[in-house]
């Protein structure tokens, strides 16, 4: 067990709100972590401090590069996206008006840093369209490549933002409420998808969720956050009989 | 008679159709555009003038479009690039003829220093293009439009002030071309048909070379920006960093337009670089379609040719902009991809109404037209999209 994404005393405050208040936490590259807790826990924020979309108060955090863990603490966001922390959206987040194909040519051209390339063309380009064949192949969107992603179902845009973020080859991929808006049987289908991703890849699953059915079908750890901090870190056994954690859920319901 | 009239229109629907479904291939209508080109440059002296002003203000809008339409920034003060491509040329021209002259002999001087100028016209835009850029890219959207037209109307300030006696105010600089001679042949290279041959031989490289950035690596990642900055982020793209050196790019190409320019008004003018100036642009890709390659170019035709147009009725010329400004508002409410979209819909149309011959004759032609037209006058959507989408 090796540790890809650890965060020491991560803490980000908003004037006299603290939304991230204290977190520690070493993500090791075996199963799927997941990420939960009530509405305005600070998952979200937790998100926008990893991916450098804000900046943290104080406390750092260190991506595994090779051998070693490097820190991004204040790199900005595409520095931490090359370094290999990859991510989807809560609210799918795809180039709606360019094609399936394009979409993924992008996050290719992005991973081969040819993003200056003036000289060759990205549609026939050989490097580039090998693996986004590859990618297409691997998540079942070859037939409808050439489609705009404007013309998708939510469903399939969602396999479009998983296939863009696995495009970069992470070493950590964050999901973000990946079953939201879907019915139960997409649901399911989604973690059948994350479970085998994370035995087939060699990228590290975290994920956050709101549905209990989805997070204990995926975890094999489960961190809670609540009003900012850890509130309980273990397997899906253990955090999910917790009596704080059922606490927290309740009572957060009741107001 | 009749019989003659059908036999015509017959062979005009049978060659339509023939061209718009299988015939025209892409080198067949390159070789016709080039006929064409070269049928312009022996029209009347102001035809010629036109057709050449008309390429340098599609350039002018194609390279502002690769920022616009291609990169989703819209900048208001392209003009400061355009005039930094003819101050460039016509301060070249002014200073250093004679010194040319004395260089590579009086004869071939004139192109020489046209040459000199060019290079100085897109160098000095890169100047300025460099630092503006990197400053203008740190805002989005209306905050983007108005510190490039902030930026635009400082320029235009410097050239109205004269720093130096560099840019002689509002008078601008005048550009002489001179006479060259190669050979034993003389010739000026400011004569309206030898410039229209210039002007297209510089032109037409240059909308290929826009053509290959829009398709390349780099010209992906800009659309890509265009949709949405923060996945491109969260995809390892330096979005600044490309807006960036998307802005110098369409910069510089703006700046070849702004020497044509120079060669073709005879004068680097401070107009040049009025913020009336950078409007050009933005009308004509609105007016053309941003969203296709060749949207800014239809365009500039329909802008330059509409005023023309208007201002051979000397009672309706003085009010230009009003009609101008009336087509205007009907190409937003009826064609939403402007006016190159309305031409791909009237190609959809077209095939539609030849369907309709087809099955069942003229008649039903005409009343299928006519029940199109009318659909379209009441509603924005588009009939012949739909119904030519179910057929095929």
């Amino acid at each position: 067990m090796t540790t890809v994404l650890e965060t020491d005393g991560l803490t980000k405050r908003f004037g006299e709100l603290t939304a991230v208040d204290d977190v520690s936490l070493a993500i090791q590259d075996e199963g799927v972590t997941s990420i939960i807790g009530p509405n305005g826990a600070g998952k979200t924020t937790f998100y926008n401090l990893l991916t450098g979309v804000l900046e943290p108060t104080e406390g750092t955090i260190h991506l595994r590069e090779g051998d070693d863990l490097v820190e991004i603490t204040d790199a900005p966001t595409h520095e931490v996206a090359r370094r290999g922390l990859s991510r989807s959206y809560q609210i799918t987040n795809v180039f709606e008006g360019l094609t399936i194909r394009e979409n993924l040519q992008v996050a290719r051209i992005s991973h081969d840093g040819r993003t200056m390339d003036l000289r060759s063309r990205a549609a026939s380009d050989g490097p580039i369209n090998e693996e986004v064949d590859r990618l297409l192949d691997l998540m079942g969107l070859t037939e409808m490549a050439d489609r705009p992603c404007d013309a998708l179902s939510h469903g399939e845009k969602r396999s479009v933002e998983i296939a863009l973020a696995l495009a970069i080859e992470p070493t950590v991929f964050l999901l973000d409420e990946p079953t939201a808006g879907m019915n139960s049987t997409e649901a399911r289908e989604i973690v059948s998808l994350v479970q085998q991703l994370d035995d087939d890849l060699a990228a590290t699953f975290v994920v956050t969720e709101h549905n209990m059915d989805v997070v204990r079908d995926v975890s094999d750890r489960i961190v809670v956050l609540a009003e900012g901090a850890v509130l309980a870190d273990g397997t899906p056994g253990e955090v999910l009989t917790d009596e704080r954690v059922t606490e927290a859920y309740l009572g957060s319901e009741a107001v | 008679m009749s019989t003659g009239e059908e036999g015509i229109a017959d062979r005009i629907g049978a060659f339509g159709h023939e061209a718009v479904r299988n015939g025209w291939t892409t080198e067949r209508f390159a070789l016709l555009g080039l006929l064409g080109l070269v049928l312009v440059a022996f029209g009347p002296t102001f035809q010629v003038y036109l057709f050449t002003e008309f390429m340098i203000i599609a350039l002018f809008a194609l390279a502002f479009n690769l920022l616009y339409g291609y990169t989703g920034l819209l900048s208001f003060g392209h003009a400061m690039f355009f005039a930094g491509g003819s101050y460039g040329m016509a301060m070249v021209l002014r200073d250093l003829t004679p010194h040319v002259a004395d260089v590579v002999g009086s004869g071939i001087a004139p192109l020489v220093t046209f040459g000199l100028g060019a290079v100085a016209g897109v160098l000095l835009v890169l100047l300025i293009a460099i630092p503006v850029g990197w400053l203008s890219v740190r805002l989005e959207e209306i905050y983007f439009a108005l510190i490039t037209l902030a930026f635009g109307m400082l320029v235009f300030s410097v050239i109205i002030q004269n720093p130096g006696g560099l840019t002689n105010g509002t008078d601008g600089i005048i550009v002489t071309l001179g006479i060259t001679e190669i050979a034993g042949i003389e010739f000026r290279l400011g004569d309206r048909q030898t410039y229209y041959f210039l002007t297209a031989a510089v032109v037409l490289p240059s909308v290929y070379a826009i053509w290959r950035v829009v398709t390349s690596p780099f010209g992906t990642v800009c659309k890509a920006i265009r949709e949405s900055p923060d996945r491109a982020a969260a995809l390892g793209v330096d979005v600044t960093y490309h807006r960036w050196m998307t802005f110098v790019v369409s910069a510089a190409f703006v700046g070849v337009a702004g020497v044509l320019m120079a060669g073709l008004a005879n004068v680097a003018s401070p107009y040049h670089a009025h913020w009336t100036t950078s409007a050009i642009p933005v009308v004509a890709t609105v007016i053309g379609g941003a969203t296709f390659f060749a949207g800014p170019i239809v365009g500039a035709f329909v802008f330059l040719y509409v005023r023309w147009g208007i201002s051979r009725f000397p009672a309706l010329e003085a009010h230009w902009e009003l009609f101008f400004g009336l087509m205007l508002i009907g190409v937003v409410l009826y064609f939403k991809q402007g006016a190159a979209g309305g031409l791909l819909m009237l190609r959809g149309w077209l095939l539609d109404v030849r369907g309709a011959y087809d099955r069942g004759g003229t008649d039903a032609a005409v009343a299928y037209a006519r029940e199109s037209a009318s659909a379209r006058l009441g509603r924005t959507g588009g009939p012949s999209e739909t119904e030519g989408g179910e057929r095929e």
